[in-house]
């Protein structure tokens, strides 16, 4: 009684200073165990220890002195993972950081910001739209609203980005917890986010295939300045310096590039592109993913699908002509994630502008529906998006020396009486915070005020 | 429609059509442009291309066969400036934007390539916009709808590059609409000439440090690569003839000083698009070898077109330029064939001529005659059929071929128009209802408080 | 065939003196208004079309020899910007679209330039009368002004006047969200609907007030109220709350033209649709009605993405079949003479082809009410005629002769005049 009276203490103040209690060595026992490397387990312990998974499965055993976590008729999960945010990133910070990722030319949202963005540009050479030398790593942020916010809805890690410009920085693998931004980061750069926003009429790129030629021209450039850095290197003397270029850099340093394709035409165009340019590519969208299945299977890409279904506008005009196409691409999008599956697509998910657990939960119901079984839409929230990052050695799965990243769920995860009771991030423990009473009002999040494509 | 894999694009893209069908289409009107006319005649396609032409054709038996009693086949119509199939048209932020082009942003799922077939039109060359002095880089395709990006193209037709002269590409050095502050250079047409010539002089020096790289490696020795400029490569392309030069123009004045600044560079002028001045300087256009490809009677919507007249066609014809008649309108592209017809009223060309204008004189201007443009043995089997004959406006197009293969489908068009719009229906039906369940569940699900949570203890 | 064109142009030029009067002989009469006539002729005194028929007295009159040659009425564009607008790019060349939500004391025909190249390369193709619109798209009015229907010929927009206020021109309060401009960023959300919704519905209800106020000076004029003071506005309303004028409604979509014909019935206004650019389910209402529909332009794109293809060009005979009765209209200045090839398309894509004429001749003279006039080839009527080799809707067919109130008008214009001016360059 008195430890438990402590444990409540504890609790308390965690809250308070909206920190997680951190004891290092934890168990969770008498559970149903969905490690999702392998099959699950009907009553099983999971073992924690400084931070990762110690001992899995049925006989394991609880070390003494380990806080216990009862799991009679509970279900534990690998942590999910959003492949594709910009969780922990305040647009102040991101602004700060690269000012000329902005769209030039065009005025700024209200707000302490400067009012005016930088001049028209007047070609590749002015590197418009780009912060490619941005990391997600230096700018991720715990007390960032959104990360409690996808934490407690079953998330403890994403994959996030800076969003501003053409080339808008490198993501990083975050767990979405810690004391500061750099305790968060798992993995980076984790890919550079590659977008075809133009840059309106007047400054370059102003049209979608400006922006091709400019990306195209930016890695000619790339190729160009390894030879010639590679010859400098070898030659230092009676050889002229070549110039530094950090969108260069910041190009060449990512692992992967991020290219957007909702629709059937951009997915074979980015997908045409992603080989042109000889990157490793994702994509990301889908869209009419539904409709694309071989396109994709002949790709060979892995898919990054927004759960954020397309829907019919709220305040749109209620007699609005709709095309078949548009129709069809609402009725049928959630049907992608299935589809998929069948075709053996790797794919996985992100919440693109999803704002709670209420209504991530209904995105993959609905894809569930649509034919979809519940294993692979877990794999595509764990194991996928950690096997795409290449950090499926670390997250994504429930397996001893994985990071203790987990959820516990009352009943299936995407259940629809469902109820998540604790994630566990690191090997802290969270519980999750009650849901705003308005859904979907909170908007993208932070990095939403540019126009998205 | 399923895509085809890579490699079966391939297969396509080397042969044109590579299916072995045979098609007869029999009883028709012909309508060969080059060859004159055949009534009651026959046109046998094998392998996406015409194999016989003429009133008494042998056809296999497992021919497919089109009866065409009562109506008329010709060349499928080739439109020399559109804009269709292309998700951006303009690359509006700079004077000269070479670096981008059309074959980056094809849309094969543009509904216009579908309007176009339902108009005969078979090939189209897709223009960059005019916002500039140089634009981006352009494509000729063939309507073939349902098909992948990659098979629109026409197979080996040369590459071509937007210019623009005169008002447009001069517009952004004022104040206006479009800019504010930051103009950009050009503001007048000498503005413009310079530009080009700039370009031309820029492309020369590039041209010359890649000739002097390669020459180096010849060499074996190792220097530092030159920068690929991807706003360069194109215009060695056009000076080295790999790439033609479509330039929209209106004025007389500016039609000559391009011709001149080719001239000075040493490239050519593939076509004047728009020329609505052209019938001022015929005689130097046609001396340049330089084609046409005009409005058939578009005038007075701006400055430089009030003296747009719609002879102009008649007069470089008679004059010895090869004329075509363009849309650069998705709605004007689908009856192609009533612009011809303006050619007779005005100017008094002949029926062939009109024809030409919309057929084998484009297909002369993209160099791909000996391919498309007319109804002869070898070319391919691009075809318009008519219900009447194709210079009557009270004719329609019944059914579009391109390679041998029935695109468009008037009858089968017009059947599917129920299904089309009962599906709609469903889908909107389906909506409403999952509309409907989801409100009524958010209202049942009013989250109570969940049951106490377990609590945590101690392991002893 | 061309050849003779010439010859008659030059012959019809000739004439110019000649008290108007004339008859064509030997010709295929095509009077629009009864079957055509072989072989016969169109007696023409003082402007006036004395006679038609086979058999035909004519002493004492120039004869016009139309072996080979068809007659038929001049044509009438019920939309156009003839005279108001020369250079549309050019905002100092065009008189429409005036500032002002109520406007209908604006006359068209005081602004018509007569000098206008537009009027003689428009009539050269056999177009005799247009109405021409104090506004058109693009206008941000609601009561725009009075439309004028003009004669493509006179010295001076009084001489070409056929009817003043020939009808009061409204464009329509629309529900449709404005056109983002080409330079808002791509993927820009526009207004919301509500906010679309509550600007219609202000408008709307000014439109109302602005109605219901001419309605009460009307009654305090009749009433000789003491001390009313003359109010132009107001008062150039009376004639269309009187039903003396037609309203011309432009409204394009099924649901403003279905407020239109509600607020036409409300108002109890004698109205012509306009601009009408589908029919959707209002067939019967339009009808019923009795309200004459302006089409134009046929030769447009489909409405949205996935209607039929050929959805613009068979709308008229969508029309049609409902028995609405149909004119056309050009919308604009530049193309206002291929009116002809607007009736054709629909022709191609269903419509009868004796309707197809009477809806560029005899069915816009009868819904601007001017049937006593013009429109057909009947006695009494004003002798607006051309005189062709062939079908006038088909573009091969050449216009040879134009006359306006029995005067041989010329043919000659701007784009000839270069044509000839440069074939000469050597």
């Amino acid at each position: 009684m008195k430890h438990l009276l402590t444990w409540f203490g504890i609790a308390a103040l965690a809250m308070v200073a909206a920190r997680a209690e951190a004891p290092t060595l934890m168990a969770i026992r008498n559970a149903r165990v969905v490690p999702v490397s392998g099959p699950a387990m009907a009553r099983a312990t999971v073992v924690m220890r400084g931070g990762l998974i110690v001992d899995v499965g049925e006989a394991a055993a609880i070390p003494p002195g380990a806080w216990v976590i009862e799991g009679e008729g509970l279900t534990v999960y690998p942590g999910l993972v959003d492949a594709l945010d910009s969780v922990g990133i305040t647009e102040a910070s991101a602004l700060e950081a690269a000012p000329a990722a902005r769209r030039p030319g065009m005025g700024a949202p209200a707000g302490p910001t400067p009012a005016a963005g930088p001049p028209p540009a007047k070609g590749p050479e002015d590197r418009p739209m780009t912060s490619s030398w941005l990391r997600a790593a230096d700018l991720v942020k715990p007390e960032e609203p959104r990360v409690a916010t996808l934490r407690s809805a079953g998330f403890t890690t994403a994959v996030s980005y800076p969003m501003r410009g053409i080339f808008a920085g490198q993501g990083a693998v975050i767990d979405l917890a810690g004391e500061r931004g750099g305790d968060m980061v798992v993995a980076t750069p984790a890919g550079q986010y590659i977008t075809m926003r133009s840059g309106g009429f007047v400054s370059y790129p102003g049209s979608l295939m400006g922006v091709i030629a400019y990306i195209r021209q930016v890695y000619l450039d790339a190729g160009h300045y390894k030879t010639v850095e590679g010859m400098y290197e070898a030659n230092r003397r009676g050889m002229k310096r070549p110039d530094y270029d950090r969108a260069l850099e910041g190009v060449m340093e990512s692992p992967r590039i991020l290219l957007p394709a909702d629709r059937k035409v951009e997915m074979d165009r980015m997908i045409r592109f992603g080989k042109e340019l000889g990157q490793a590519t994702v994509l990301y969208g889908m869209q009419e993913g539904y409709r694309s299945a071989d396109l994709l299977k002949g790709a060979g890409m892995p898919v990054l699908v927004n759960l954020k279904w397309p829907a019919k506008a709220r305040d749109g005009d209620p007699n609005a002509y709709e095309t078949l196409r548009t129709l069809e691409v609402r009725a049928h999008a959630p049907e992608t994630p299935s589809v998929l599956e069948k075709a053996g697509v790797k794919f996985a998910f992100y919440t693109g502008g999803l704002t709670s657990g209420r209504e991530i939960k209904a995105a993959v119901r609905r894809a569930m529906e649509a034919g979809l079984t519940e294993e692979a839409a877990v794999r595509a929230l764990t194991l996928e998006p950690a096997g795409i990052y290449g950090v499926a050695d670390r997250l994504g799965s429930i397996e001893k020396g994985k990071i203790a990243n987990l959820v516990v769920s009352k009943g299936d995860l995407f259940g629809e009486k469902s109820e998540i009771k604790y994630i566990i991030v690191d090997g802290k423990k969270f519980e999750p915070e009650p849901e705003s009473e308005a859904p979907g009002s909170g908007g993208r999040g932070p990095m939403t005020a540019e126009v998205g494509r | 429609m399923k895509r085809l894999s890579a490699a079966a694009v391939m297969v396509l893209a080397g042969v044109g059509a590579a299916r072995a069908e045979v098609t007869l289409i029999k009883n028709a009107t012909i309508l060969t442009v080059t060859k004159g006319t055949i009534t009651k005649g026959s046109i046998l396609i094998r392998d996406g291309k015409i194999a016989e032409v003429g009133q008494s054709v042998a056809a296999p038996a497992e021919a497919t066969v089109i009866d065409a009693a009562g109506e008329y086949v010709m060349p499928g119509i080739i439109d020399c400036h559109s804009h269709i199939a292309t998700e951006a048209v303009n690359e509006g932020s700079v004077s000269v934007s070479s670096m981008v082009g059309i074959p980056d942003t094809l849309n094969p799922e543009d509904i216009y390539i579908y309007d176009a077939l339902a108009g005969g039109v078979t090939t189209v060359n897709v223009l960059h916009g005019s916002a500039n002095a140089i634009g981006g880089k352009t494509v000729v395709i063939k309507t073939r709808w349902g098909k992948s990006a990659e098979e629109l193209p026409f197979e080996g037709a040369l590459p071509g590059i937007k210019f623009a002269l005169g008002e447009n590409p001069k517009r952004q050095g004022s104040p206006s609409v479009f800019r504010a502050t930051n103009l950009r250079y050009p503001a007048t047409r000498m503005g413009v000439e310079d530009t080009i010539r700039e370009a031309f002089n820029e492309a020369k020096i590039y041209q010359a440090e890649w000739n002097d790289y390669r020459a180096a490696l010849a060499r074996g020795e190792h220097p530092e690569p030159p920068r690929r400029d991807l706003k360069l490569d194109p215009l060695v392309e056009v000076l080295e003839g790999k790439r033609l030069v479509h330039a929209h123009c209106y004025r007389a004045d500016e039609i000559l000083m391009l011709l001149k600044v080719a001239d000075d560079y040493g490239f050519k002028i593939r076509t004047l698009q728009h020329v609505l001045e052209g019938y001022k300087v015929a005689k130097e256009i046609a001396a340049h070898g330089t084609g046409a490809s005009t409005f058939s009677d578009w005038w007075a919507y701006k400055e430089e077109a009030y003296d747009a007249i719609p002879y102009n066609a008649a007069i470089m014809t008679k004059k010895g330029v090869v004329v075509s008649l363009n849309s650069d309108s998705e709605e004007l592209m689908r009856h192609l064939n009533d612009e011809a017809a303006k050619v007779m009223k005005y100017g008094g060309l002949s029926e062939t001529e009109a024809l030409s204008m919309i057929t084998i004189n484009p297909a002369k201007q993209l160099m791909i005659e000996k391919r498309v443009g007319s109804i002869e043995v070898g070319k391919d089997a691009d075809l318009a059929i008519f219900d009447g004959h194709p210079l009557s406006n009270y004719s329609k197009v019944v059914k579009t071929i391109i390679d041998g293969q029935v695109y468009f489908d008037r009858a089968k068009d017009v059947a599917g128009r129920a299904a089309k719009e009962q599906e709609k229906a469903q889908l909107i039906a389906k909506e409403k209802e999952r509309a409907r369940k989801e409100s009524e569940g958010q209202r049942r699900a009013r989250p109570g408080a969940g049951e106490q949570a377990p609590k945590p203890e101690v392991a002893q | 065939m061309k050849r003779l064109a010439a010859v008659l142009i030059c012959c019809g030029v000739g004439y110019a003196a000649d008290g108007n009067s004339f008859v064509i002989e030997h010709a295929t009469i095509h009077p629009v208004s009864g079957a055509d006539i072989v072989n016969g002729s169109v007696l023409v005194k003082d402007g006036k079309i004395a006679a038609v028929g086979t058999k035909v007295a004519a002493k004492g009159v120039r004869v016009v020899e139309g072996k080979g040659l068809h007659v038929y009425p001049g044509m009438i564009n019920s939309a156009t910007e003839l005279g108001l607008s020369e250079i549309s790019a050019i905002r100092e060349t065009n008189d429409t679209n005036e500032l002002g939500e109520f406007d209908p004391q604006l006359k068209a025909e005081v602004a018509v330039n007569p000098a206008s190249e537009h009027i003689p390369v428009t009539r050269a193709n056999g177009i005799t009368a247009a109405m021409t619109l104090p506004s058109t798209e693009g206008g941000q009015g609601i009561v725009t002004g009075q439309a004028a229907l003009i004669h493509l010929d006179g010295w001076t927009w009084a001489e070409m006047t056929v009817m003043s206020g020939a009808a009061m021109e409204m464009l329509f309060p629309s529900l449709e969200a404005p056109r983002r401009s080409f330079l808002a960023p791509p993927g820009a959300a526009g207004p919301p609907f509500r906010e679309v919704k509550k600007a219609y519905d202000e408008k709307m209800r000014r439109l109302r007030e602005f109605f219901e106020e001419a309605r009460r000076y009307r009654a305090a004029k009749e009433g000789n109220e003491a001390g009313l003071k003359r109010d132009l506005r107001l008062e150039a309303m009376i004639p269309v709350l009187e039903g003396k004028m037609p309203v011309m409604v432009v409204a394009p979509r099924e649901r403003e033209m279905k407020a239109a014909l509600d607020f036409a019935k409300e108002q109890k206004v004698r109205m012509v649709l306009a601009g009408c650019r589908e029919l959707g389910k209002l067939g019967p209402e339009i009808k019923a009605a009795g309200v004459p529909v302006i089409l134009g332009p046929t030769l447009a794109t489909p409405l949205e993405q996935d209607m039929p293809y050929d959805h613009a060009y068979a709308l008229p005979e969508e029309f049609h079949k409902a028995g609405i009765e149909i004119a056309f209209g050009t919308f604009d200045v530049q193309f206002a003479r291929n009116l002809p090839y607007e009736a054709s398309m629909a022709a191609a894509f269903g419509l009868p082809k004796d309707e197809a004429l009477k809806s560029v001749t005899l069915n816009a003279a009868k819904i601007w009410g001017v049937a006593d006039r013009m429109g057909s080839i009947e006695v009494g009527k004003a002798a607006d005629l051309m005189v062709t080799d062939g079908d006038p809707l088909e573009t091969r067919t050449a216009v040879l002769q134009v006359y306006i109130d029995g005067r041989p008008v010329d043919l000659n214009n701007r784009h000839k005049r270069l044509y000839e001016e440069y074939m000469k360059r050597p």
